[in-house]
């Protein structure tokens, strides 16, 4: 029996296929969710699920929600915040003492699932499928796998939640010929993928994601509009119990928000820095829409590049299927029919979906249920670093796993013994711009200039996780290569970078405050330029020598070095030239 | 690298310079649908070969010097040596303007390039066409080849190939920069 698993930021669910349905597994109390959070008690007791939600507003310290943010991440990377670390070393949390590796936090998230699982089936359950989001990457897949393993699983397969979903949605209509879109927006990742369904076979075309954008950034922009109402101050400086009873509320509300119009948030004796106040204000969905339109905005350019990656357009698409909590936002719907230009298909349980998706693709595993295919694809690219510091691709995005390709090397000199080779994953032209997982190096038969011949080839799973293989033409041999985590190799990098922080810990505060105000000063004063440029006979004479005379005042304040005055000087510009932008933008636009 | 199968015959296609993507798509998804490894008498070394094929077959450059066994040339065609400057400083420009719109962090730094980006746009519509009407003079040259294969001059077949692939390289370049305008 394989289990199917959905590892969720917010929550997490088991199922098996039992008498050729799949079927969600309750716990003792019947729920089929179970938060995916972790308590650490004093005493050694770890408590998962509800009661270790209940335990986060009164020990925020011991209690880990979220923790899908950090797989397979390092110190420093974009979206890891609120946490210390040494920059470039992998994400660790300090709880009671000891350093977490999120990987330990989630597989206890997992052994709970296991015994939900085991509790119903009576039997051991020790095979899984376990899902995760189609952007995740190299490292957090297979952090992803090692968590699985530490509880015990014997991980039958990554599946990327998009397609498990649509494989929850299509079974039913395996004999139809469709393109559908899955828009995927869940607690803390968001997955775009388009996908052909023909004859049994489920094909993903492209997939596209941003893996830090989800109902989390939704309930903080919400806490942050509740503290600013409340007059509560800046969110980041309450206790950090209040913070999390804040963060409840704002979800609470967001959930409530998306069938009421209005509510009112109570939060009675909430601790503040000096004494506790009492909170009582009046929300309205506008309110919250006002504040979360921008984040689920962002979900638009994934979209975009998704149908342009698939050769598909908008009007081909038979179905835009959503999952994931965050789509039962009217606002999320809205986006999505503004997107797409249709109507989303809502039939899909939100939560529900992924694991039912993952609970079938442990069916097709087992050989169970046939005449099902899912042909996956890796959604980054794999590549190398070249001499001049740029990205070579050898396995380009949204190509079908499992897969394989290669590259030849040579000797650059004669008798070379090898050559370090580092290997990225990303999108970006510039090597340093991608995730480096890490490095190897080539071993060359000693041999005249341009004689050795060794080959490289990257190999996906269907996991979707590398592996390398040398292969040394010349003498026959094939050895797989091990990579280096790119923690190993980059110590040194690791260090610059740490000098470089330091040097900056001993700046003079002022200082740095300068280098702010004048790096503001040196865009403004190019943009007012072209501004008036573009703008020139269209504005008041008046208008065009209070702008210029602020102008000056900046430059001036600038070349006297004098922080204060440079600060003012700037914000007078800033005012004298706010019905510039929207000028200029109506102009261009005609 | 050639690989060491033949793709028209690991997917079971006629051995022709013109192919449909949905003859090769509907032969590749019949195929993939038995071989990957997760079906019974699935095949992961198979399955792999069989993606390198489709790879190959996808791409008209590549079909071609397959079919053919000519090499990329080092001298551009003489359309590929007009567009290049054009492509290249349009990309450039581009690149330029887009880091500019990234990094720019008020409302008026932004605004000032909203005319450049607009510009920025038609021309990137203006050389797409172009290269769109190229690419369709390609594929009627594909289509009299295809009409007398097996006969064929192997330079004129080198330089084709050579012009798809600029052809196709440039149009995605071009696609990726009309693309980041449209996301913003």
């Amino acid at each position: 029996m394989i289990a199917g698993i959905d590892l969720g930021t917010t929550n997490s669910l088991i199922g098996v296929y039992e008498s050729g349905f799949p079927t969600l597994l309750a716990d003792p109390d019947g729920n089929r969710l179970t938060p995916s959070v972790v308590h650490y008690a004093d005493d050694g007791t770890i408590l998962v699920g509800r009661e270790a939600r209940r335990m986060e507003a009164l020990h925020p310290g011991s209690t880990v929600s979220s923790v899908k943010r950090y797989m397979g991440r390092r110190f420093g990377d974009e979206g890891i915040e609120g946490i210390e670390g040494q920059k470039g070393k992998p994400v660790t949390l300090p709880i009671n003492g000891q350093d977490l590796t999120p990987e330990e936090v989630s597989s206890e998230i997992l052994k709970r699932l296991k015994t939900i699982a085991e509790e119903r089936v009576a039997t051991p359950v020790t095979r899984a499928v376990i899902t995760v989001p189609a952007y995740f990457n190299d490292a957090q897949r297979a952090a992803t796998k090692r968590a699985g393993e530490m509880a015990g699983f014997t991980v039958e397969r990554i599946l990327a939640e998009p397609t498990a979903a649509a494989l929850a949605f299509g079974l039913d209509k395996l004999k139809d010929r469709s393109t559908v879109a899955v828009y995927d927006l869940g607690g803390g990742t968001f997955d775009l993928s388009i996908l052909r369904l023909d004859e049994g076979v489920f094909e993903v075309l492209s997939t596209q994601g941003d893996t830090q954008l989800g109902g989390d950034d939704l309930d903080e922009a919400i806490a942050g509009l509740i503290a600013t109402k409340a007059a509560l101050g800046e969110e980041g400086d309450l206790p950090p119990e209040s913070r999390i009873r804040l963060r409840e509320a704002a979800r609470e509300a967001k959930e409530l928000l998306s069938t009421e119009e209005s509510l009112t948030v109570r939060l009675p004796f909430l601790e503040r820095s000096e004494g506790s106040t009492s909170l009582e204000i009046l929300l309205d969905r506008k309110e919250i829409e006002a504040v979360c339109e921008p984040i689920v905005r962002r979900t638009r350019s994934h979209c975009l590049r998704s149908l342009e990656d698939a050769g598909v357009k908008t009007g081909d698409l038979d179905q835009v299927i959503l999952v994931g909590g965050s789509t039962r936002m009217p606002l999320v719907q809205r986006v999505v029919r503004e997107v797409f230009g249709k109507e989303p298909d809502l039939s899909l349980h939100p939560d529900e979906a992924v694991a039912i998706g993952a609970v079938l693709q442990g069916a097709i595993l087992e050989g169970t249920l046939r005449n099902v295919a899912l042909l996956d694809v890796t959604p980054l690219s794999l590549g190398i670093e070249t001499f001049g510091g740029l990205m070579n691709v050898i396995i380009p995005r949204n190509t079908t796993i499992p897969t394989k390709a290669g590259e030849m090397f040579t000797n650059a000199v004669a008798g070379q013994s090898g050559m370090t080779i580092t290997v990225l994953q990303g999108e970006r032209e510039m090597a340093a711009d991608n995730w480096r997982l890490g490095s190897f190096k080539i071993p060359f038969p000693p041999a005249a200039k341009g004689a050795a011949r060794v080959g490289v080839q990257f190999s996906l799973d269907a996991d979707g996780i590398l592996q390398v293989l040398a292969r040394d033409t010349a003498a026959g041999t094939e050895k797989i290569v091990e990579i280096k985590s790119a923690v190993e190799v980059s110590d040194e990098a690791v260090e610059a970078m740490l000098a470089g922080s330091l040097e900056h810990a001993f700046e003079d505060l002022d200082a740095r405050i300068f280098t702010e105000a004048r790096l503001k000063a040196e865009e403004m004063l190019p943009a007012v330029e072209s501004a008036l440029g573009q703008l020139a006979g269209e504005l008041p004479q008046e208008e065009i020598v209070q702008i210029q005379k602020k102008s000056s005042e900046v430059t001036s304040a600038l070349q006297a070095g004098e922080t204060a005055r440079l600060k003012q000087a700037l914000t007078a510009l800033d005012q004298a030239t706010q019905t510039l932008a929207t000028k200029l933008i109506e102009k261009a636009m005609g | 690298m050639f690989p060491l199968v033949d793709p028209f015959e690991l997917l079971g296609l006629r051995r022709r310079p013109l192919l449909s993507e949905e003859e090769i798509g509907s032969a590749y998804r019949k195929m993939a649908g038995n071989l990957h490894p997760d079906q019974e008498g699935g095949d992961e070394g198979r399955f792999k070969e069989l993606g390198e094929a489709a790879a190959i077959l996808r791409d008209p450059a590549r079909r071609l010097r397959f079919l053919s066994g000519v090499r990329p040339g080092s001298i551009p065609p003489p359309e590929a040596a007009d567009l290049f400057p054009r492509v290249a400083s349009l990309t450039h420009e581009a690149d330029d303007l887009l880091a500019r719109h990234a990094t720019a962090s008020n409302p008026l730094a932004k605004a000032v390039l909203a005319a450049p980006l607009r510009k920025l746009s038609a021309d990137l519509d203006l050389l797409l066409m172009t290269i769109g009407q190229w690419q369709s003079r390609l594929n009627e040259h594909l289509g009299i080849l295809d009409a007398g294969w097996p006969d064929h001059d192997p330079e004129v077949v080198a330089d084709l190939a050579d012009s798809l692939s600029y052809a196709t390289r440039w149009e995605s370049q071009l696609r990726e920069r009309k693309l980041a305008l449209e996301c913003l």
